[in-house]
């Protein structure tokens, strides 16, 4: 249901027709001013129409040219992420790493160890020289053994008429 | 006649003219130079349209140009259900009655006629220029600055509603869609609008 107001609205517009013009016509019967009104409301269009020319865009072209400008700005790609936190323990680090505690567990077993082990070893190094060790005479013959005891290696050497000086204990 | 796979157009046809439908799919998929087109196609009318509201050209260049922007970054939302230039028109006009909203509420009083016919540049209607006579220029300019005092005078939405009837010649459905509101509240604000302006201009028009 329009009211009187958006009926005279459409009315003055012409939008009104058929019998819903015809019941608006009749309802203006106690209207005897909205012809008047009618003709004034037209006269204030053409007014309007006559002398509301707004000013020309001025810098057309800069004004496209301003927007395109704040579009590509907003649209800017955003800052890079920063890169992801790289673990200590790189490949070089690791090489470096394991050398290193291959040493100090190197430097820890010959500290620690006790001395006396190392000295056997020694011994047995000079023993299996003495072993080896070829000579021309049949009847010198060299026995090696260890004493438990003593913690020592001993080399016992028969038929050997000459002992070199420098191989004399001392 | 043509032959087989021959172009049924003239070679020498002028490029067909890319409408708002095809600019606005190709703006939704970032083409800026899509969006350039339009922002060509609508300046002018978007800028009257606003200057009539406003009465300030740096204002409206202003406001157009927010307009526009709002339009490239909702354009992904726009779905098609009315014109581009009805939707558009709906951007800038919220940005422009919220405008004048701010004006009023900072205490920035309306147009004052007395004001507007003062600011008349003397030199502007003394001067003869050539098609127009002196007369016919104070009557233009008198007119035009009894007009706008009348305009400022309207609520923001009674300012749209008028200027969008009878500047632009946009029906009842069109500035519905625009202003999100009713045909029926189109029609009402339009019958006060009216009579309001009626009222503050009869002289003009009967004196014409």
């Amino acid at each position: 249901m329009k009211t009187f107001e958006e009926k005279f609205t459409a009315w003055v517009d012409g939008r009104l027709t058929g019998s819903e013009l015809a019941a608006f016509e009749r309802e203006l019967e106690e209207h005897p001013e909205a012809l008047a009104e009618k003709e004034a409301a037209l006269e204030l269009g053409g007014l309007l129409r006559a002398h509301l020319a707004a000013p020309p865009l001025r810098n057309a072209d800069f004004f496209n040219q301003q927007i395109l400008q704040q579009i590509e700005s907003s649209v800017r790609p955003a800052a890079p992420a920063p890169a992801p936190r790289r673990s200590f323990w790189t490949l070089p680090r690791m090489a470096f790493s394991g050398a290193f505690l291959l040493l100090l567990a190197s430097l820890l077993y010959f500290a620690a160890v006790p001395n006396t082990r190392r000295e056997v070893r020694r011994d047995q190094q000079y023993v299996t020289n003495v072993l080896n060790a070829q000579s021309d005479d049949p009847n010198i013959t060299a026995t090696s053994f260890h004493s438990d005891q003593d913690n020592v290696n001993v080399v016992w050497l028969d038929g050997l008429s000459y002992m070199p000086p420098d191989h004399k204990l001392k | 006649m043509p032959l087989k796979g021959e172009p049924l157009t003239a070679p020498n046809a002028a490029p067909s003219v890319p409408d708002d439908g095809d600019l606005v799919s190709r703006c939704q998929r970032g083409d800026t130079a899509a969006f350039n087109e339009l922002v060509t196609r609508y300046r002018g009318k978007v800028f009257a349209m606003i200057y009539n509201m406003v009465h300030n050209e740096q204002d409206a260049w202003d406001l157009a140009q927010d307009g526009f922007l709002k339009a490239w970054k909702s354009i992904g939302r726009f779905r098609g259900q009315s014109s581009f230039y009805t939707w558009l028109y709906r951007i800038v006009m919220n940005l422009t009655i919220d405008f004048l909203r701010r004006k009023q509420v900072g205490g920035e009083t309306e147009f004052d006629d007395s004001i507007g016919l003062r600011n008349i540049d003397p030199g502007s209607v003394t001067t003869p220029r050539t098609g127009i006579l002196p007369h016919e220029k104070v009557t233009g300019d008198e007119i035009r600055a009894r007009i706008d005092a009348a305009v400022s005078r309207l609520s923001p939405e009674h300012r749209a509603v008028i200027l969008m009837r009878e500047i632009e010649g946009m029906d009842y459905r069109e500035i519905a869609d625009a202003l999100e509101c009713s045909m029926g509240t189109v029609m009402s604000r339009l019958f006060y609008a009216r009579k309001k302006m009626q009222s503050m201009l009869r002289d003009v028009y009967e004196n014409l």
